[in-house]
């Protein structure tokens, strides 16, 4: 019998777990740790942001499914990792604190036989001083109760638009360092298509922030890709959809510090510069959780386990941009410390950035972030699982499946507008996530056709589509996992 | 404001019509992409 921990039931924790118990007999034990109640489909996030859904659409009460499936749920949060157990406790173990309930702020030695931490990012708003979601007319979309708030905010500013204020609107990266460009765009896009709905487009001036260098650089480098019958680089893309939507953009801007209606930034140029607003919504950086790791003796082996994140079969020696390669970044998520371990999702240790790095004149770091987005999340989730399963099945590691952000596809449908005849969106795919330079050499790292772009109402829909299969999948209805990661 | 998009261009992007088939390509094209499989990249075959 073994007994497999997932820490986090995210897009990652929760297809891990899902799959572990669907293909693994009753005799072994599959249980989440995780400190919401609740499972979230964060790409919807956007739409709760713009008053057109209401939250409790995009999540569900995870206690219940569990408890039918026959996972166990521990509404915890993980503290320290163990993997070698103490002088007490033999097994490997993680440190677990309640969050809710008579047992609150108890702890428990949660002992496994496999790990996953699936534990995605830390928000980490504390990096950029004045950038707390709710507070400087500043919002943030990345969980649904700051959607919430955001959406009450935008809404006041609406109402006031309505009686004859002029209004600024900041949309974009709340740090030098931030990541997720993706939905700070589909956000920027729908707000612009709201404010038109309540006729008050001519009040408000629009602007994007962002620390990429180019726009459509999205953290992935940019993409080259086809659209239509031509090809296309994604910045010229955004530029197109910014100029015709009217959006003003900054870019090259790495944002240190937040007041009331007041961005400060400093750019690629080394210029120390401000951005009024009345109403912004800043992706913030995002970091590792700052887990400790001990050993039997309880000396510190963190950097065993974590560099930031959770440290994988990545190659992580530091080398310039023009010498990384694919084969750098990991294919099984497993550590290579201890091999019980492993973190899918945004929980594991990129080797390095996948934009080229970029340092303003006065040396500061502005660039993106590596993205990791929902589909990279599933599929890894998955094949970690399927190592787990058949490792337990033969009863001698299994690391067949394997998948590479170098060799494997992402579909991102960013919505552009909501509603089913006025709706849009923009469908980008992109052949291999990664760029290989090598085997693509002339179409930036990516094979155009399998890397394309679409802009238009099946966008909206597909996005919609996606929304109510993967809550499906996600309540693990009948036949759920015959949906794709 | 740059109108960059043409009128003949946006009523293509919003003719729910053209859409419609627009949205079957688009699965299919998506679940190609995505579904079409993964793999590592250090040992080529
Ligand atoms: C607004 C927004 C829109 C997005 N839109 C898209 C999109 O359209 N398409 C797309 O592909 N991707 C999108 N993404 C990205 C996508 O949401 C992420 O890639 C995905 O959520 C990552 O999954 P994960 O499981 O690794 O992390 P998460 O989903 O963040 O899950 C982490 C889990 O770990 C739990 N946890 C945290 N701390 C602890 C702890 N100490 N112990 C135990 N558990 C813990 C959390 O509660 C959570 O359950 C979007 C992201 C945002 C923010």
């Amino acid at each position: 019998m073994s007994k497999i921990v997932i820490l986090g039931a995210g897009i990652s924790g929760h297809v891990a777990a899902a799959h572990l118990r669907r293909e693994l007999s009753k005799e072994h034990e599959v249980l989440v740790v995780s400190p919401n109640s609740n499972y979230q489909w964060i790409p919807s996030n956007i739409w709760v942001g713009i008053g057109r859904m209401k939250s409790k659409q995009i999540l569900f009460p995870l206690a219940p499914l569990y408890k039918k499936k026959g996972i166990g749920f521990k509404q915890a949060k993980a503290i320290s990792f163990h993997p070698e157990g103490d002088t007490i406790e033999q097994k490997a173990y993680v440190l677990a604190e309640y969050v809710v309930g008579d047992n609150k702020g108890q702890q428990e030695k949660v002992t496994y036989d496999y790990l996953i931490n699936a534990t995605g990012p830390k928000l980490n708003f504390e990096a950029t001083e004045g950038l707390i979601p709710g507070t400087n007319k500043t919002y943030s979309v990345c969980t649904y109760t700051h959607a919430d708030h955001a959406w009450e905010g935008l809404k006041a500013l609406i109402q006031e638009m309505k009686k004859g204020k002029k209004a600024k609107i900041l949309i974009g990266t709340g740090h030098a360092k931030s990541t997720c460009q993706g939905a700070a765009f589909e956000y920027i896009l729908n707000v612009e298509k709201e404010l038109h709905k309540h006729n008050v487009r001519d009040m408000a001036e629009i602007t994007w922030i962002a620390n990429e260098h180019k726009l459509g650089d999205f953290g992935m480098d940019g993409m080259l890709l086809s659209y239509g019958s031509m090809t296309m680089k994604s910045s010229e893309m955004v530029e197109m959809i910014f100029e015709d939507r009217d959006i003003k953009w900054i870019i090259g801007a790495g944002v240190n510090k937040i007041e009331d209606g007041v961005a400060h930034y400093e750019n690629l140029e080394g210029e120390y510069k401000t951005e009024t607003y009345d109403f912004a919504m800043l992706i913030p950086s995002f970091s590792g959780h700052g887990f400790k790791a001990y050993d039997k003796k309880a000396n510190d082996i963190t950097d065993k386990l974590f560099k930031g994140f959770m440290i994988v079969d990545a190659d992580y020696t530091p080398k310039p941009y023009e010498e990384w390669s694919v084969k750098d970044w990991p294919e099984t998520y497993q550590n290579p410390t201890y091999k019980n371990i492993f973190a899918p999702g945004i929980a594991f240790a990129p080797p390095h950035a996948i934009s080229k790095p970029r340092k303003s004149k006065n040396g500061t770091d502005i660039s993106p972030a590596p993205p990791r987005t929902g589909m990279p999340s599933g599929i890894t989730a998955k094949l970690v699982a399927d190592n787990i399963i058949d490792t337990i099945k033969n009863g001698k590691e299994s690391l067949h499946h394997k998948g590479s952000m170098g060799n494997m596809g992402a579909a991102c449908i960013a919505s552009a507008g909501y509603g089913m005849t006025q709706g849009s969106g923009v469908s980008i795919t992109t052949y291999p996530i990664v760029p290989d330079y090598e085997k693509y050499p002339k179409t930036q790292g990516r094979q155009l056709g399998k890397t394309f772009g679409e802009i238009g109402l099946a966008g909206h829909w597909l996005k919609l589509a996606l929304h109510y299969a993967f809550i499906y999948k996600a309540k693990m209805r009948p036949f759920w996992w015959l949906i794709p990661e | 404001m740059t109108q960059r998009i043409s009128k003949y261009q946006r009523f293509k992007m919003m003719n729910p019509i053209i859409q419609l088939f627009k949205f079957i390509y688009l699965s299919i094209k998506i679940m190609l992409v995505v579904a079409g499989g993964h793999g590592g990249t250090r040992k080529v075959n």
